[in-house]
C-alpha cells in the first residue's frame, strides 16, 4: 500500500485564478497513510484517478458539471426533469400538433348535435372506441386533451413567472440587507419576519376577491403579483445568508480593491456565487405555487374564463363527478404528476447541487 | 424564558394591527362599495346607509373606529347574515372547523412519525422507497383532487360514508374531510421524521444508549424519537398555515359549515365587519400557536434555550 504513488500528484498545476468566481481552493495534498475516498459523490471519475496515478494532470470539473453528473445518478431526478420536459413541451406545442392532427382546437365546439355531451375517454359520439379524444370530452363536446394541455400553458406559466418575480425581489432583497449588514439588515429581516407571519393566502383572497379583475387577462396579472409578491420571504432569508457568509471572502475584497462600485460587487460578484441553493429553492417553488394557483382557481378567485388553468379545470371537473368522473380526474392527475415530478426534481437538484444539505 | 414570552406577545399586537390595517386597505381601496349592486339605490336610501356605517367620515376617523372596534375585540354585526353578530358566527363555525382540523393533525400525527419511523428504520428498503415515494405523492396531489375522488370511490361507488354534510363530530360525516385534508401533513410529517430520525439514528448518544444495552425499541422510543421529532415540531407553525387552506378547500368541498366556508363566502359578499374578524381571530390564532410551537422546542431541545 505505501510504495503505491499518490492519487494526486503534487507537481498538479495550480487552477487558474477566476476573476468573478470562488477564490481557488488550496490543491490537495494528500499525506502517506491518507484515505482517499473514491466513491460515486467525489467529482473526479476513475478514468481521471488512474491517469492521476501515472502523474498526468486532472482536468478539474465545474461545479455545474458536477452537480448535473450527480443529478443523472439520481434515478426519481432524472424521472423528474423527463417528465417535466414532456408535459412542458406537451403543453407549448400539444394544442398546436393536436390541431393539425385532428383540426380540433380548445376551445372548439362540435356542430354535430351527437358529440354535444361529455364522452368518455377514447370513445366516439356512437360509442365505439376512437382515437379522437384520449381524456373524452367537457359538456359542451370540447376536447379534453387539449384543453388540459392549453391549461397546462397557463398553470405553468403562472409557476414559472410567479416564481421568477418571487426571485427578483427576493434575491435583491436578500443580498442587500446581507451585504450591508447593520441596522439596516436587521430592520429589513424584522420586516421579513412581520410578513412571514402574516396568514398571506387570507391576504391573497380578500385582494382577489375585492379587486376582481372585469377581464380574465387582468384577473391573470393580479394573480401573478399576488403570488409573487409573497413568496420572495425565504428566498431573501437564503440569500441573505449566504451573502453574509460569502461578502468578507478574499475575492469581495479583492474587487472592492480594484474600485468596483457597490452595486456591482453586489449583482455580479456576491449573487452569482449563491445561484446553487436559489435553483434548487426556486424549482421547489415553483410546485407550491403551480399548487396555491390551483387552490385559488378552485375557489374562484383565479384564473377566470375564458382562460383555463389545471386548477378551473379540475373545478369544472369536480361538479361533474358523479357523472363524468374523466373530467376530473384527467386534468387532476396531470397536474399531480406534473408537481410530483417537479418536487423530485428540486429534491434531487438539492442533493446534486448541495451535498451537505442532503438528507442521507 | 417569561421575558421572551412577553416579548413575543408584545410583537403579536402590531402584527395584527398590521394585517388588519391590510385587510381593510384592501376592502376601502377596491372600487365599489357593499351596498353597489346591479341596480343603483335611491339617493335618499343610500344616504341613509352612507349615515348608518359612517362612510362620510374622514379616512382616518374610519379607520381609527375601525381599529378601536378591533382591539376590543368586538367586530360588530355582519352586512349578510343580518342581526348575527361577527362573534357569534366564529362561535358557531370555529367549532367545526377546529374538530376537522385538529382530528386530521393527529391523524397525520400518529401515521406521519410511523411511516418515517419505519422508513428511517429500515433506511434503503422497499418499505422506504414506497412509502417515500407514497408520501411525495401524498405531497404533490392537490386536496381538491384527493377529495373527490375518495368521494367518487367510498360514497358514490361503495355508498359507505357521506359525500358532503356535518353530523357533528362523532358521526360517519368526519371521515372523509379529515383524510382529505390530513394527506398532505401526513406526507411532510412522514418525510420530515425519516430525515430527522436517520439524522439522530447516527449521532453519538444513541450510540451510547445502544452500548448501555438498551433495548431497541427503548432506545428508539426513549432516545432516538425525543431528537428526531425536533423538525417535525418546527413543521407545526407551518402547518398550521397549511391547515387554514387546507380547512378552505375541505369545508367547500364537504359543504362543511366551518370559518374557512364563511371567510369565502364574506369575502364574495363584500361583508366587511366578518372578513375582519375572521381575519383577527385567524391571525391572533396562528401567532399564539407559533408562540406555542416555540416554547415547545425550546423544551424539547435543552440547546436552544431563549
Amino acid at each position: 500500500m505505501d510504495d503505491k504513488p499518490p492519487l494526486i500528484s503534487p507537481q498538479k498545476p495550480e487552477p487558474a485564478f477566476t476573476p468573478s468566481g470562488t477564490p481557488p481552493a488550496p490543491p490537495i495534498r494528500p499525506r502517506e497513510g491518507d484515505v482517499i475516498h473514491t466513491g460515486p459523490e467525489l467529482a473526479v471519475g476513475e478514468a481521471d484517478v488512474r491517469s492521476a496515478e501515472r502523474g498526468e494532470f486532472v482536468a478539474g470539473t465545474s461545479l455545474w458539471r458536477d452537480a448535473w453528473r450527480r443529478l443523472l445518478k439520481n434515478r426519481l431526478a432524472v424521472f423528474g426533469m423527463v417528465i417535466v420536459a414532456t408535459i412542458t413541451l406537451g403543453s407549448v406545442t400539444g394544442p398546436f400538433v393536436i390541431k393539425q392532427v385532428t383540426g380540433l382546437t380548445p376551445d372548439y365546439i362540435p356542430t354535430n348535435i351527437a358529440a354535444l355531451k361529455s364522452l368518455p375517454p377514447f370513445t366516439a359520439p356512437d360509442g365505439s372506441f376512437s382515437w379522437l379524444h384520449p381524456m373524452g370530452t367537457d359538456n359542451q363536446g370540447r376536447d379534453l386533451l387539449a384543453r388540459v394541455l392549453q391549461g397546462g400553458q397557463i398553470s405553468l406559466m403562472v409557476g414559472v413567472i410567479a416564481t421568477l418575480m418571487s426571485l427578483i425581489i427576493g434575491v435583491s432583497y436578500g443580498a442587500v440587507a446581507g451585504y450591508f449588514g447593520g441596522r439596516l439588515d436587521s430592520v429589513m429581516m424584522r420586516l421579513v419576519d412581520v410578513l412571514y407571519s402574516l396568514p398571506y393566502i387570507i391576504i391573497i383572497i380578500v385582494l382577489l376577491s375585492m379587486f376582481r379583475s372585469q377581464t380574465a387577462r387582468g384577473q391573470l396579472i393580479l394573480l401573478f403579483l399576488a403570488l409573487g409578491s409573497v413568496s420572495w420571504l425565504t428566498m431573501a432569508r437564503i440569500v441573505r445568508g449566504q451573502v453574509l457568509s460569502l461578502k468578507n471572502q478574499e475575492f469581495v475584497l479583492a474587487a472592492r480593491a480594484t474600485g468596483v462600485s457597490t452595486p456591482r460587487i453586489i449583482f455580479r460578484h456576491l449573487v452569482p456565487n449563491t445561484i446553487g441553493p436559489v435553483i434548487v429553492y426556486a424549482t421547489l417553488t415553483i410546485p407550491t405555487i403551480m399548487l396555491t394557483e390551483a387552490f385559488l382557481s378552485f375557489l374562484g378567485f383565479g384564473v377566470q374564463p375564458p382562460i383555463a388553468s389545471w386548477g378551473s379545470l379540475t373545478t369544472d371537473g369536480i361538479q361533474n363527478i358523479a357523472i363524468f368522473p374523466w373530467q376530473l380526474i384527467c386534468p387532476g392527475l396531470t397536474m399531480g404528476l406534473t408537481l410530483f415530478a417537479l418536487n423530485f426534481l428540486g429534491d434531487g437538484l438539492r442533493d446534486a447541487l448541495d451535498p451537505q444539505m442532503r438528507k442521507f | 424564558m417569561l421575558r421572551f414570552i412577553i416579548r413575543r406577545l408584545l410583537i403579536t399586537i402590531p402584527t395584527i394591527i398590521v394585517v388588519i390595517t391590510i385587510t381593510w386597505g384592501l376592502i376601502r381601496l377596491a372600487p365599489g362599495n357593499f351596498y353597489t349592486g346591479d341596480k343603483a339605490l335611491p339617493e335618499a336610501i343610500e344616504q341613509n346607509i352612507r349615515e348608518k356605517y359612517g362612510l362620510d367620515e374622514t379616512w382616518h376617523q374610519q379607520y381609527l373606529r375601525t381599529m378601536g372596534h378591533v382591539l376590543r375585540l368586538d367586530f360588530g354585526t355582519s352586512l349578510k347574515y343580518e342581526g348575527q353578530s361577527v362573534n357569534t358566527i366564529i362561535a358557531r363555525s370555529l367549532p367545526v372547523s377546529a374538530t376537522v382540523g385538529i382530528l386530521a393533525y393527529l391523524l397525520a400525527l400518529a401515521v406521519g412519525i410511523t411511516v418515517g419511523s419505519i422508513a428511517a428504520l429500515k433506511q434503503n428498503s422497499k418499505w422506504d422507497y414506497a412509502s417515500m415515494t407514497l408520501a411525495m405523492l401524498g405531497i404533490s396531489i392537490p386536496n381538491f383532487v384527493l377529495g373527490p375522488i375518495l368521494v367518487l370511490f367510498f360514497s358514490l361507488t361503495l355508498y359507505w360514508l357521506p359525500p358532503s354534510r356535518w353530523d357533528g363530530f362523532p358521526s360517519k360525516s368526519v371521515i372523509l374531510p379529515v383524510i382529505t385534508l390530513s394527506a398532505i401533513y401526513m406526507s411532510y410529517i412522514a418525510r420530515l421524521t425519516r430525515a430527522g430520525m436517520l439524522e439522530v439514528l447516527r449521532s453519538d448518544y444513541v450510540r451510547t444508549a445502544r452500548s448501555k444495552g438498551l433495548s431497541e425499541t427503548q432506545v428508539v422510543i426513549r432516545h432516538a424519537l425525543r431528537g428526531g421529532l425536533l423538525p417535525v415540531v418546527s413543521y407545526t407553525g407551518p402547518a398550521l398555515a397549511f391547515l387554514l387552506t387546507g380547512t378552505v378547500v375541505v369545508e367547500r368541498l364537504f359543504a362543511l359549515p366551518g370559518l374557512g366556508n364563511y371567510f369565502i363566502q364574506a369575502s364574495l359578499n363584500r361583508d366587511e365587519p366578518l372578513i375582519l374578524g375572521i381575519v383577527a381571530f385567524i391571525s391572533m390564532t396562528l401567532l399564539t400557536m407559533n408562540l406555542l410551537v416555540d416554547i415547545a422546542y425550546g423544551y424539547l431541545d435543552p440547546r436552544i434555550r431563549h
